[in-house]
């Protein structure tokens, strides 16, 4: 009878197990998590305004195109990911040199940066995915743990890519099928599926991963996009992140004791409903669009940003913050920053698609203004102000 | 160039995990459930599990169809993963039917039949090709590492 032992890294014979596979697997895997990481830079800064990032206005689907990036980068990583591990997956049950102390401290190294890529990355990838679908199973602040681990896995990347640039290096200047950068237990042809058929196989994983879940933004692919968290539809044509019931809104937002406040200092205009509804009106064709990864495009009609505060004599280059009727949550204020209270497009708009804002599309009113993430496209309104 | 690379690198980690840390402590302990448990997950489960699938799929499929029936495993694999939240439906919402809209469960079987009829596709190509273009099962003699 055989004795149990804990595998070592020689019994993994696999001829795909390879630096050959590895490598191109993990090229493409690597740029997926660059550009995952720089649009998510892109949203978690366009969220939070800070002085040394400028968010311009245009070009109007900036936001759009960068968060739909990210979320397609991020689901193309997955099988990518999971391929990459398993050509990998010997190097677990590598020997540790306990008789060596340098090459102990550095396979040491080497092994916790691996570490935290693996978990960093896993982590990522994972609550990522889930929060396309609003699905949060844990207790953790997922935007700022998402953003910190972000910084931990692209950190981790480079470290590894640093430390196996050589490998990397000699894998692309060979043929996928060279044996030459293989482990000496490794078998020297393939029983199945070739390594050049492993790596075009992964390749296509992750585009059609891309496919079957980018009609979410894409409105070519809706048809094709079976795993799409949204088909594109909604009330008025749009789709809805959070409903007026869900922000506890309903009474609020339908009151006859409405009114929309606009303030600077201690000037105050107060506007019912039908006062504000007889303002002159304009229309901005705009995206709304989700750190989600959905988007869609609407026709909205409503008062420019710039003539309401007008009424309150708002100084050139004054920021605006604007207040929602939501009793709690993250976005009841949000600031708006003067470029975009001074652009034409964006609007306090009070009608979509030619009808009154629905409900849960944020009425009375709402802001819509072009390149902007879709949680600070304020719904509910009931307060502007300009800030001092 | 690779120095500067690990470099960079090493003070991009160090600033997540301060960001991680700034969060608070709560929020480090809850999320360090899910950051080890994507190596535990990974490493203690779908790795062996693999090594299961790979043994099976050597017992039952001949080597001459390998080839296409494990692309075939993965890409049907692998996509389904991406697929796991729209499946289970978690995050659906009464308030709100805009969100997780389309019948997934079609829509995975349709893509499941695409899969295995271009896997069918690729398995009669081969079956069609001269018997020689078998894989051939060759292993190297282990050598003595020391």
């Amino acid at each position: 009878m055989m004795a149990l032992r804990p595998p070592r890294e020689s019994d993994f014979t696999s001829h795909l197990r390879s630096p050959a596979v590895a490598a191109r697997v993990g090229t493409v895997l690597g740029i997926c998590f660059g550009l995952c990481f720089l649009t998510g830079l892109v949203s978690h800064w366009s969220q939070d305004p800070n002085p040394w990032f400028f968010v311009p206005t245009r070009p109007t689907w900036g936001y759009r195109l960068t968060q739909g990036l990210h979320v397609a980068s991020g689901t193309a990583a997955i099988p990518l990911l999971l391929i990459k591990l398993w050509t990998v997956y010997p190097k677990l049950f590598a020997e540790t040199p306990w008789r060596d102390l340098r090459r102990l401290v550095l396979t040491g190294l080497e092994r916790a940066s691996i570490g935290v890529l693996v978990a960093a990355g896993v982590f990522e990838l994972a609550t990522g995915l889930l929060n396309t679908t609003q699905w949060y199973p844990w207790q953790f602040h997922f935007r700022a743990t998402h953003y910190a681990v972000g910084w931990l896995a692209v950190g981790s990347l480079l470290v590894h890519v640093a430390v196996k640039l050589p490998i990397i290096r000699d894998a692309w200047r060979s043929d996928v099928e060279s044996t030459a950068q293989d482990r000496p237990t490794t078998a020297v042809a393939s029983s199945g599926i070739t390594r050049r058929g492993l790596v075009v196989t992964a390749y296509l994983s992750a585009a059609v991963a891309v496919v079957a879940s980018a009609g979410s933004t894409v409105p070519l692919l809706r048809r094709v996009s079976v795993f799409g968290v949204r088909s594109g539809g909604g009330p008025q044509g749009v789709p809805i992140n959070k409903s007026a019931r869900a922000a506890r809104v309903t009474a609020l937002a339908t009151s006859a004791d409405y009114a929309l406040e606009l303030v600077n200092g201690d000037r105050t205009v107060r506007l019912t409903v039908a006062e504000l509804v007889a303002l002159p009106r304009h229309t901005s064709g705009l995206p709304i669009a989700c750190v989600e990864g959905w988007s869609a495009h609407g026709t909205w009609d409503g008062v420019r940003m710039r003539d309401l505060m007008d009424m309150v004599g708002r100084p050139a280059g004054a920021d605006v913050v604007v207040r929602s009727l939501q009793p709690s949550g993250p976005y009841r204020a949000t600031l708006l920053p003067h470029s975009f209270v001074e652009d034409d497009l964006t609007l306090l708009a009070t009608h979509l698609d030619g009808e009154r804002l629905s409900l849960d599309h944020g009425f009375p009113c709402r802001v819509i203004a072009p390149n902007r993430p879709g949680v600070l496209q304020t719904k509910w309104v009931h307060r502007l102000e300009v800030r001092a | 160039m690779r120095y500067v690379v690990g470099a960079v690198g090493v003070l991009a980690g160090l600033y997540g995990a301060w960001e991680l840390l700034r969060v608070g402590l709560a929020n480090l302990l809850a999320a360090v459930w899910w950051l080890a448990g994507g190596v535990i997950v990974h490493d203690g489960f779908v790795g062996p599990a693999l090594l299961v699938a790979a043994v099976v799929v050597m017992a039952v499929v001949p080597s001459r169809v390998r080839g296409p029936v494990v692309a075939g495993l993965v890409v049907l694999g692998t996509v389904t993963v991406t697929a796991v939240p729209v499946l289970t439906r978690f995050g659906a919402r009464a308030d709100n039917p805009t969100l997780l809209d389309r019948n997934y469960t079609v829509g995975w079987l349709v893509f499941a039949v695409l899969v295995v009829a271009a896997t069918g596709v690729g398995v009669a190509r081969r079956l069609r090709e001269p018997a020689a273009a078998d894989g051939v099962d060759v292993v190297r003699e282990p050598h003595d590492e020391r």
